[in-house]
């Protein structure tokens, strides 16, 4: 259900339709999708364009001031840092979403059969994601990266691991609340195949919810994805990603600041504007009064 | 709302380009310096500092050897280093690398295959007991009882008898002139035999030597804590009344420990750490050359077929630009080196290698003419140097038409990749210690002899017998020659190929601590000369 | 009755749960590739020290004798030795587990003293430009990651000298001063992100409850804010505030690995991410089975004590979850 109370109702107009919905949205998201937005615009540029230079050749001496050459200087191989902080950050993103949405696809799925059939179908489910679920998070993206040889797929299969029990807990319930309700119920006795049933009846209605948990979902990626990089776990050199520049920033702390603190707070940004936006995200798709307890 | 938003737009993009801007400092502040204070010191222990503190040393990592505390299987750098604080050898190295008297306060060798050493007579364990002859005739004997890494070191052994109270006389079936500077490396030291024998003492959990420390308590990957052996010779003159090791994995953490004075002294594996900590007061960060080298496998038996082609194999070896290895990644303070360390007497010069003339060229065309190559190259996350190393390889090999995929992964998985039978790589970085005479490293490039090897290399008989002459041939120009022999084959042969010498990074508290540092090292021992160490 | 039969449910799941984690952490460390005798012994040893490190250790045996060997031990107190070290398990276990304990137990409470009243004045603030400031900070708690502010910390508080050091551990035992001075920064870090996390999940639930009709029609009743707060916040917000820290102190106790590592502090999570490298079976086994079993029952706790509070959940047959 997806009722938002509005205090007076008025003429619904043209441009309602196509600008109603950024206008209900609150400045702070607003403003935390434009700078995404602009960040992510900058990233898909630089690294389809390769206007910035070479990720990889070694353009200089090591860790050499900015110059017209090298926007941001060099790093610890003489590399222009500018361009590998937007291969880092496109890494990072890409690594992040398709882990988020696998894992969001995954967890919809299994969560969808536990909330609807219930009894030893969920408990079998739940019982499998809840194994996923104590395990450390670090240690079990570490022996994924062990068992699979780390870099990007590792650093994927990690993430959706970690992130599949959260998700899947949270639509198993939200689907139970709309199984019970009635169209669902009716659908069941007239004989409609279950797969229509989930896909007509059940999907749209926990859509909200879903997209709600992916955006935190994909906040918790980055994350991930910039420790186990940081630990020498992900993403590997000569490639670059958030939290590889990160810990490579962090021997230069004294002499070159500006190599820690520019993926540094990228990275914050993202992940904060993220945030913002879910926030935003939940109250429009799920707004407080249908909002469960617990 | 319109106007907040793109002020806040605006505010973040100036936010962020400021930060971009402030770049501080032009590049970091000098490397690590190699500065003599003495011919061969980096430091020396100043007599007039203050003494009897308590001294802190930090290191990366502890020992974990599967003999436990067992000093004859150790075969690690820092398991040298510690459990060479509480035993002694026959022999020790000078700042020059030369064998200069430990234990044995004398030798003379009636023959070339002789050696009759005399004890030194103030040597107590430190349980209170002198050692004697049998300690040294029992050690030694152990050694070749059974047989652990170093016992090939030690050569071609016949017999070891106790001719005096204080003398020992070893017996070689022929000449092996790496023997006395084998013998002055901690798995070759004294064991206090009549304990062992009786069973009172279990080496493996504990250590009983007549070192000038002893451990007094350990906790596995955290701490150790040494108090002076009272019962040793320069017990009453050690310049402090305890030392503390904590093993501190992060080299920022360390750093952090000297720039705040909780450490005294650390063990850094960066140059870069010299320009971080350049700020700090007190601190000096010093770069000691070590005989230790990087080398790279290329694997001609399990790896991609045309690697089996010594042609492809030199072409990859003459594409590598060591200098560009050295500046890279070491910021200029290291050298490039052949299979005979350089530095060490007799050592072959690696200018005169045929692959240093770097005939690019050339070493293109021998990669068309196997129509391109895609290699992997793995090394491991121990040693964050080694994925440098790899990325200047990997743009070098690409000039070549070669690409080159880096792995970096545990040690454990590269120890199952590497040395696995079959192996399974094409590229492999790693290092080797070089110790304190040229021809003890080169018995590595004979996979009968190594062993761990044969997965990955086939040598040749060639090379063999050059490794053999130079180990036999006493020191002068006949053996540069010899061992100029062993550099040029094993550079063409191209399956393990030196690159550039190891350095250890090395800063102290110079407020705190009054140390004596040499500029060179051959075991990795940089607490050598701890017994001059002065802490206030 | 239906209480009563709920627990046993719930524990039963538990230990399938449990059961469930054992085997996979068993599968999957023998299945890394290597192994600690490749790693401890090194290229350079012979065959015959091989052979009997491997023995030594167990390895030669059936997997699925090495596994009951293992469960029979945990079930009977016996954590085995580890490869590396030779000390026992226990042992081990003993001397690591009270560091990431005393960090986590001091990380809950922090939480929970600026957190909750923080998520309930936020609550209380939400409208305007003070909800959007609150907002913005709580984000931001979480979003800056643990290395990093971990990492910048250790630099900033060894150039400005405050007096903290890194790296000084010192047992409870030796110098209960140097042991909670080292456990300070560790315990900063990790609280920014969980005061983040607990004062956003406050002032959701107490938002919740704040626009149920029955508060509502208190408010039109004329009751004060604190009589409001104290007969129907409390109560139900209680829930999800005890579900999140339930899920926190989980959390803490399986994922101070970065922390430790950075600070030098001797905890658990360092000392698992040492075994993994070392491929130090039984240390690992025990570990993640010990940090899942924490979990486990935390969150049976938090269910059992969320049923006593929340009449409801008992009726829908269990925890919404």
């Amino acid at each position: 259900m997806t009722i938002t109370p509005t205090t007076t109702q008025r003429l619904v107009t043209a441009r309602d339709r196509t600008f109603g919905a950024w206008r209900r949205v609150d400045g702070l998201a607003r403003l935390a999708t434009i700078v995404l937005g602009a960040l992510v615009l900058l990233t898909v540029v630089a690294v389809l364009t390769g206007v910035f230079g070479s990720t990889s050749a070694t353009i200089g001496g090591r860790f050499a001031p900015p110059s017209p050459l090298a926007p941001l200087g060099t790093d610890n191989l003489g590399r222009s840092f500018l361009p590998r902080l937007f291969e880092g950050i496109a890494t990072t993103l890409v690594v992040s979403i398709v882990a988020v949405l696998c894992s969001a696809a995954i967890s919809t799925l299994i969560g969808m059969i536990a909330g609807y059939y219930g009894g030893a179908v969920s408990e079998l489910v739940m019982r499998i994601v809840d194994v996923l679920y104590a395990f450390p998070a670090l240690v079990l993206a570490i022996l994924v990266s062990a068992l699979l040889g780390p870099g990007r797929p590792a650093a994927i299969v990690s993430i959706v691991a970690i992130t599949i029990p959260l998700m899947t807990r949270v639509v198993r319930v939200a689907t139970r609340t709309v199984a019970e309700r009635d169209f669902v119920v009716s659908a069941r006795i007239s004989g409609v195949r279950t797969p229509v049933i989930f896909a007509r009846r059940l999907l749209p209605n926990i859509a909200g919810t879903v997209v709600v948990q992916a955006s935190y979902a994909l906040s918790v990626a980055i994350l991930v994805e910039g420790g186990l990089s940081f630990l020498g776990f992900g993403v590997q050199v000569p490639e670059a990603s958030l939290g590889l520049l990160i810990q490579q920033g962090m021997l230069a702390m004294t002499f070159a600041p500006h190599l820690l603190i520019v993926p540094g707070a990228v990275l914050v940004v993202a992940i904060l504007c993220i945030n913002l936006i879910g926030d935003s995200l939940r109250d429009r798709l799920e707004p407080r009064e249908t909002r469960s307890l617990t | 709302m319109r106007t907040r938003t793109t002020a806040g737009a605006a505010i973040t993009a100036i936010a962020l380009l400021a930060l971009t801007g402030c770049t501080g400092a032009s590049g970091p502040a000098p490397a690590a310096t190699s500065e003599e204070v003495a011919p061969g010191f980096l430091a020396v222990a100043d007599d007039t500092a203050p003494a009897g503190g308590e001294l802190v040393v930090q290191v990366d990592y502890d020992t974990a050897e599967a003999g436990g505390l067992d000093p004859q299987s150790a075969a690690t750098a820092r398991s040298w280093m510690l459990e060479g604080l509480v035993y002694e050898t026959l022999t020790t190295i000078d700042e020059n690398l030369a064998v200069a008297p430990g234990l044995a306060a004398s030798w003379e060798t009636p023959s070339d295959t002789q050696y009759v050493f005399t004890l030194a007579d103030d040597a107590v364990f430190s349980n209170g007991r002198p050692m004697t002859a049998a300690d040294v005739v029992g050690s030694l004997q152990r050694l070749r009882d059974t047989p652990v890494t170093w016992t090939g070191q030690l050569g071609p052994i016949v017999s070891i008898e106790a001719t005096g109270d204080l003398e020992v006389t070893v017996t070689l079936s022929e000449p092996y002139t790496p023997f006395l500077a084998a013998l002055a490396n901690t798995p070759a030291a004294i064991l206090p035999m009549a304990e062992i024998e009786a069973g009172t003492v279990d080496i493996t959990t504990e250590m009983l030597g007549t070192g000038p420390l002893v451990a007094s308590a350990h906790r596995q990957d955290e701490q150790w804590t040494f108090v002076p052996n009272e019962h040793h010779p320069d017990a009453a003159s050690l310049g402090f009344s305890t030392l503390t090791v904590d093993i501190v994995g992060d080299e920022a953490t360390r750093a952090a420990a000297l720039r705040d004075g909780s450490a005294d002294l650390a063990i850094l594996n960066s140059t870069d750490s010299a320009s971080l900590l350049s700020g700090a007061a007190d601190v000096r960060v010093a770069t000691q050359r070590n005989t230790d080298f990087h080398y790279l496998m290329i694997n001609s038996i399990g790896g991609d077929p045309a690697l089996a082609d010594e042609k492809v194999r030199f072409a990859l070896n003459s594409a590598i630009d060591r200098d560009a290895i050295n500046a890279l990644v070491f910021g200029g303070s290291t050298a490039v080196t052949g299979v005979t360390p350089a530095g060490l007497p007799d050592s072959c010069d690696p200018s005169e290698l045929a692959s240093s003339a770097r005939d690019v060229a050339a070493a293109k065309s021998a990669i068309d003419a196997v129509g391109g190559l895609d290699l992997n190259l793995l090394v491991y996350t121990d040693e964050p140097v080694l994925a440098q190393i790899a990325q200047v390889i990997q743009q070098n090999l690409a000039e070549i038409g070669v690409t080159v995929s880096i792995e970096q992964v545990d040690y454990a998985t590269y120890s199952g990749k590497v040395y696995a039978d079959p192996s399974d790589f094409d590229l492999a970085l790693s290092w080797f210690a070089g110790y304190a005479d040229p021809a003890m490293v080169t018995t590595w490039w004979n996979p009968t002899l190594a062993g761990f090897s044969s997965v990955y290399m086939t040598g040749s008989s060639d090379l063999n017998a050059a490794i053999a002459t130079g180990a036999s041939t006493p020191a002068g120009e006949e053996r540069a020659t010899a061992l100029a022999e062993v550099c040029d084959l094993a550079d063409r042969q191209s399956e393990m190929v030196p690159l550039v010498l190891r350095p250890s990074t090395i800063g102290w508290n110079t407020a705190e601590l009054s140390p004596t540092l040499t500029a060179d090292e051959g075991y990795g021992n940089v607490l050598r000369h701890i017994t001059e160490f002065r802490v206030g | 009755m239906i209480v009563v039969l709920w627990s046993i449910r719930r524990v039963l799941a538990a230990l399938v749960t449990l059961a469930g984690v054992s085997v996979l952490i068993f599968a999957s460390v023998r299945l890394m590739p290597g192994d600690y005798t490749d790693l401890v012994l090194g290229p350079l040893a012979t065959e015959a020290q091989r052979a009997l490190a491997v023995a030594a250790s167990g390895l030669d045996l059936p997997i699925p004798e090495q596994y009951l060997r293992w469960i029979g031990g945990v079930l009977t107190g016996d954590l085995g030795y580890s490869f590396v070290s030779n000390v026992s398990v226990t042992e081990e276990f003993a001397a690591r587990l009270p560091v990431t304990a005393t960090i986590a137990a001091l990380t809950v409470v922090v939480t929970l003293l600026v957190g909750i009243p923080l998520g309930f004045v936020s609550a209380l603030r939400a409208e305007g430009s003070a909800g959007a400031v609150g907002r913005f900070v709580s984000a931001l708690g979480i979003s800056v990651p643990e290395f990093l502010l971990a990492g910048l910390l250790v630099f900033a508080v060894s150039t400005l000298g405050l007096g903290i050091s890194v790296g000084q551990y010192s047992s409870f035992a030796e110098d209960p001063g140097r042991f909670f001075g080292s456990l300070v920064l560790p315990i900063v870090v990790l609280s920014v992100g969980c005061v983040a996390v607990v004062a956003r999940n406050t002032r959701d639930a107490v938002l919740n409850v704040l626009v149920e009709p029955h508060v509502q029609a208190s408010v039109a009743r004329g009751e004060t804010p604190m009589f409001i707060i104290r007969h129907h916040v409390l109560r139900n917000a209680a829930v999800p505030i005890l579900t999140i820290v339930g899920a926190l102190v989980a959390v803490l106790l399986g994922g101070t690995v970065i922390v430790e590592f950075v600070f030098n502090v001797p905890g658990m999570g360092s000392y698992l991410q040492t075994a993994l490298g070392r491929r130090d079976y039984n240390i690992i086994q025990n570990a993640v089975l010990l940090a899942a079993a924490v979990f486990i029952v935390t969150a049976l706790v938090v269910d059992l004590v969320s049923n006593a509070i929340d009449p409801r959940l008992r009726l829908t047959g269990g925890s919404r979850r």
